[in-house]
């Protein structure tokens, strides 16, 4: 699964953040996680279900901040660096 | 009671010129050093020295007593300072299991009844030296609004972390040991160095993660559940051991108060139950988080 996902841009970031917000909203079929180049760095713009956005970013915005910390170590073995971004 | 802080090249300086500010003599000041001019083993280092220091107030430390009793009954401590309050929390809790006003309180009772189980107040036991687990997962069972077993949530927490393994790219699989509404995840595999990060921040992270996949979005507030990879905490936890050791060794030597560098409060309860078995020296916790610390004082 790994080598597939590396063969993408961020293959490895995007697998793990979109398992982390799979993981922890109500709607999980209502995740997308999509690669945005058009920035001067290349961000994952990150898509949940009504309601579910609260959640996901979490009490001062805590959980985003982890939510980061982790995808940004997995962009690392993906030789990448690049922002998240939580969209409505 | 004003507090002057100084920084300089030395310790020695920096107290030198707090002396200074202060406008009195070195007996008749106290000191706390707040970093030394090295690179501290846990956190960020500085070039400078930088202690605080003020007049020392008149009356006679009131502390003396607390470590006296820590000392005594070996246990595993910490929450000595919780225990004093103990009572008082405790007891209504567990005769009322479901009064909903106690239920911010939980974490703390929770946190004292594993000290020693002192805060049963007047009943204490002849089981002191012995096993606080139980009387500890009792008063948590006692109230127990939440809508899943620890077990689902232990599961779900190992869900959360063989899917992250997976996403990595990692071979590695997780166990969870539950004990009452303790869990303990552990990730175990190859290459999980990105997966602890420097200085833990990225474990730290996940663990974050894996409350709110687990606990929260399942409604859980019963559960402590802590999340280890490749064995980090454990490692770390024996490092935190030996550094509390250390700095109880130049605080009797040198008999000044030191402040450690900001740390999270699973490391400071480490730090304070490594202490609590010196001699010499007592502990207290300072400031909010996430810049709270430690402050390592002579007793």
């Amino acid at each position: 699964m790994s080598d597939d996902a590396n063969n993408e841009f961020a293959g490895t970031a995007v697998a793990v953040l979109t398992h982390i917000v799979k993981s922890i909203v109500d709607d999980p079929d209502a995740v997308t996680v999509e690669v945005d180049e058009s920035g001067n760095r290349p961000a994952l713009n990150v898509r949940v279900g009504d309601g579910d956005l609260g959640r996901v970013i979490g009490r001062r915005g805590r959980t985003a901040a982890s939510i980061r910390t982790v995808t940004r170590a997995a962009a690392s073995k993906d030789d990448v660096e690049i922002d998240i971004e939580f969209l409505d | 009671m004003e507090w002057v802080e100084t920084t300089a090249k030395t310790v020695e300086q920096a107290q030198e010129a707090a002396l200074d500010r202060l406008g009195v003599a070195a007996d008749e000041a106290e000191f706390e050093i707040l970093e030394e001019p090295k690179p501290g083993l846990f956190g960020r280092t500085r070039g400078e020295a930088r202690v605080r220091a003020r007049v020392k107030p008149a009356q006679v430390r009131p502390k003396q007593e607390r470590r006296r009793r820590g000392s005594k009954d070996k246990s595993k401590g910490g929450a000595e300072g919780a225990s004093t309050d103990a009572p008082s929390d405790q007891q209504p809790a567990s005769d009322t299991p479901s009064d909903e006003g106690s239920a911010p309180e939980k974490d703390e009772s929770t946190v004292s009844a594993s000290s020693n189980g002192s805060g049963r107040g007047g009943q204490r036991r002849k089981d002191r030296s012995g096993n606080n687990k139980q009387e500890k997962a009792m008063s948590n069972d006692e109230r127990d609004p939440s809508p899943v077993s620890p077990q689902e949530v232990g599961d779900a927490a190992v869900t959360f972390m063989d899917g992250l393994a997976t996403a990595f790219g990692a071979t590695a699989t997780s166990e969870l040991q539950v004990d009452g509404t303790e869990l303990d995840v552990q990730l175990n595999g190859e290459e999980l160095g990105l997966l602890v990060g420097p200085g833990g921040r990225t474990l730290n992270a996940i663990q974050d993660l894996v409350r709110v996949s687990a606990q929260r979005r399942l409604g859980d507030h019963e559960t402590r559940l802590r999340v280890d990879v490749a064995g980090y905490r454990a490692r770390r936890n024996e490092a935190l051991g030996r550094f509390a050791s250390d700095v109880a060794a130049s605080v009797r030597e040198s008999g000044s108060a030191r402040a450690l560098e900001p740390m999270p409060s699973a490391d400071r309860k480490v730090i304070h139950d490594a202490l609590n078995e010196e001699d010499g020296v007592s502990s207290r916790s300072e400031g909010d988080d996430p810049n709270r610390r430690i402050v390592v004082v002579p007793a």
